[in-house]
């Protein structure tokens, strides 16, 4: 009788597991991962104060995609747990609601951080515990901030949009500008983006800075018009600058008066009336409206007509966490800010913008590049993306027209 | 030299916003004065006036006029069932309870106006027009449309707590409940009509408010300190010291641009209070 000698030599032993080693470094991440546990993710969405108009539009853009997952199986056999905590657009209120989503729910990445003001206490505690922030907050400081990679900006920082701006008054002949700006942490960069872009053209630049939770602005207005401006720069948010636009209509102000888009909305248009609103400007990033992120947005959505910024980052960022826990096969900070940037958000691989496809070509063991609905998603090591695309809308008849 | 000319125009402004503080500045006196509680969901009633007039102008297409009616109305009967419900209750607790109680009945009340409107920016439908010009002083017609209605309301309540047998028993309460008790007057229905009056004028405010900027839930929240520094700058329960306070806050947010940044207006109501509570405890005007 034959017998089969079952002893393993250590020599053999050693290649083996080398081999066996080398085999699973170099097989693609999906193969390899293994995720226990749910892959938990935090919203830390403003649903109360100043962005409270679109913290809740935001959360419920990512809980859709979310349960298009789950319902499809999750990732790699996990499901996806999305919790969502109330930032109240309050610095003291969003530390407590990122500490709550890190400590008790044990998210690895935190998405929507919508206020710059949220955003500067918040993303220290996000990389020391090795939490992924995706971000709409545009202050520029926030990507000079330590953060270890940590950091990850869907939006453009606000000296780009001073500057575009900037741009944009210097075209239609203006010489004398005017900056007025709600007191948050963007102030200080919208206006050197404006003066960095007019002064230099020879251009002058005037400013101030006005406390946004009062409720008239009145003098505010008074001493930007002893100036004598043709160009007034609107930099607060859409309660604040409808009553400075209801003041310089009664003093008569005939300039052009152009705002970003955080001031500048429909609901700007409702508060200030389309009397005060008319012809005002708005310059402000625009998304990626023939993407085709941007049309599964629509469907999901079922807005027919053009999607707003936040609602488009909100997609973008919940997508592109998603898909780097299924590339990275690690539902981990770490593992997501990397990926984002080295993989599903570079160039290289088959163009999707949407989760299920991305999915589904990740499991066939594909490269994906992630094209969002709001940019191309491909960022700069800072957290910033590299291009800037903005759009141009007047209000006529109460409406925002693009120019 | 140009500070000087500067100044006519921040006082006209500041008189106008503090006219606009001074309701809801009345509303919270008038309820210390009769109850001896300080009452925070004052603020929450400047959103329920605001957006009781919203209801009325946008979606029933009634006037101004009827719209600050309605909000009167609305916040009035609000308050007094909201007080019955969360502030009664607690009122043998003394005045510090009630007080951290009706912080959070404020946020209850706001929150159900979230709940109810949303968190959208809001205005009312009213023309615009532009400024009157007096020398290098300007006035919006809807700023002096403000005043006169803050006026009015004034001299409106002045007139019911003077003349009125509703006024006179209410001060009677106001001064010792117990001795009106035992004249006949019922402190409770008192209490009820000086809380109805005192959350009809929070309402009445928040039009005022909405008039000028725009309505979203935290509207009343954005007064409430300068409307709290003009009641204790003015003497916490006396009326006529509630306007001064108001009218002096309202002056002084707008002088200090002259000195400070912009961004530190706000500072003003807690210098305010911070004086009243060192040299005039009892208030600019001192208590009745």
């Amino acid at each position: 009788m034959k017998t089969t000698d079952t002893t393993i030599s250590r020599r053999t032993l050693l290649k083996t597991a080398a081999g066996a080693g080398a085999a699973v470094m170099m097989a693609p991440a999906i193969a390899r991962a293994e995720i226990s546990g749910p892959i938990r993710i935090g919203g830390l969405m403003s649903l109360t104060g100043a962005g409270g108009t679109w913290g809740p539009i935001m959360a419920k853009v990512q809980q859709t995609v979310v349960d298009q997952v789950n319902a499809a199986g999750g990732i790699m056999g996990q499901k996806v747990e999305y919790f969502v905590e109330d930032d109240q657009t309050n610095p003291d209120a969003g530390v407590l609601a990122v500490r709550k989503l890190i400590d008790v729910d044990k998210v690895c990445a935190v998405t929507g951080v919508w206020s710059s003001a949220v955003a500067m206490p918040t993303l220290p505690i996000c990389w020391q515990n090795k939490v992924a922030m995706l971000a709409i907050a545009a202050s520029d400081t926030l990507a000079t901030m330590p953060h270890h990679g940590y950091f990850i900006r869907t939006y453009v920082p606000v000296s780009l949009q001073g500057k575009a701006i900037g741009e944009f008054g210097l075209k239609r002949g203006a010489k004398n500008f005017y900056a007025m700006l709600a007191q948050n942490p963007f102030s200080q960069s919208m206006l050197k983006g404006l003066k960095d872009d007019v002064e230099p053209k020879g251009a002058k630049v005037g400013s101030v800075i006005y406390d946004g939770t009062k409720t008239s602005f009145r003098s505010e207005v008074d001493q930007a018009l002893r100036t004598k401006p043709d160009f007034i720069m609107l930099g607060g948010y859409p309660q604040d600058s409808a009553s400075i636009v209801k003041d310089l209509y009664r003093a008569g102000f005939e300039g052009i008066i152009c705002g970003f888009g955080t001031a500048i909305t429909q609901e700007f248009i409702n508060a200030a009336g389309a009397k005060a609103a008319e012809g005002i400007y708005t310059v402000f990033p625009s998304v990626a409206e023939t993407s085709a992120a941007y049309k599964n947005l629509q469907k999901i959505t079922g807005v027919k007509g053009v999607l707003d910024t936040n609602r488009c980052q909100s997609y973008d960022q919940i997508n592109l966490v998603l898909l780097a826990v299924a590339a990275s096969g690690q539902a981990t900070g770490e593992a997501i800010q990397k990926t984002i940037r080295s993989t599903i958000g570079g160039p290289d691989g088959e163009p999707v913008g949407d989760v299920m496809t991305g999915l589904k070509l990740l499991s066939e063991g594909k490269k994906i590049n992630y094209e969002g609905a709001s940019s191309n998603c491909e960022f700069l090591p800072n957290g910033n993306l590299p291009n800037a695309y903005f759009k141009t809308m007047q209000i006529k008849n109460g409406v925002l027209v693009v120019v | 030299m140009e500070i000087l000319t500067q100044i006519p125009q921040l006082v006209v402004n500041g008189l106008m916003s503090g006219a606009i503080l001074a309701v809801p500045a009345i509303a919270f006196s008038l309820i210390f004065a009769v109850l001896q509680i300080s009452n925070f969901s004052v603020a929450s009633h400047v959103a329920i006036g605001a957006y009781a007039a919203f209801v009325a102008n946008t979606v029933f297409g009634l006037p101004a006029a009827v719209a600050v009616i309605a909000a009167f109305a609305v916040s009035g009967a609000i308050g007094v069932v909201s007080d019955h419900i969360a502030l009664r209750p607690l009122r043998g607790q003394g005045p510090l309870t009630v007080a951290i109680t009706s912080l959070a009945l404020n946020m209850v009340l706001e929150n159900i106006v979230r709940f109810s409107f949303g968190n959208d920016v809001r205005g009312l439908d009213i023309p615009i027009y532009r400024d009157w010009i007096f020398g290098t002083v300007h006035i919006a017609p809807q700023q002096f449309f403000n005043f006169l209605i803050a006026a009015v309301v004034t001299a409106a309540l002045f007139c019911l707590l003077a003349f009125t047998s509703i006024g006179r028993a209410m001060r009677a309460v106001a001064d010792n409940p117990k001795l009106a008790d035992i004249k006949g007057i019922n402190p409770e229905q008192i209490a009820r009509l000086a809380i109805f009056i005192g959350m009809g004028l929070a309402g009445v405010g928040g039009v005022l408010v909405a008039l000028q900027s725009g309505i979203e839930p935290t509207i009343g929240f954005r007064v409430i300190l300068s409307v709290f520094a003009a009641a204790v700058l003015g003497g916490l329960g006396n009326i006529p010291g509630a306007v001064a306070g108001a009218l002096v806050i309202g002056v002084a947010e707008e002088l200090s641009l002259l000195a400070l940044p912009d961004a530190y207006r706000s500072a003003v109501g807690f210098v305010a209070i911070i004086v009243a509570l060192l040299f005039f405890p009892r208030g600019i005007l001192g208590k009745r």
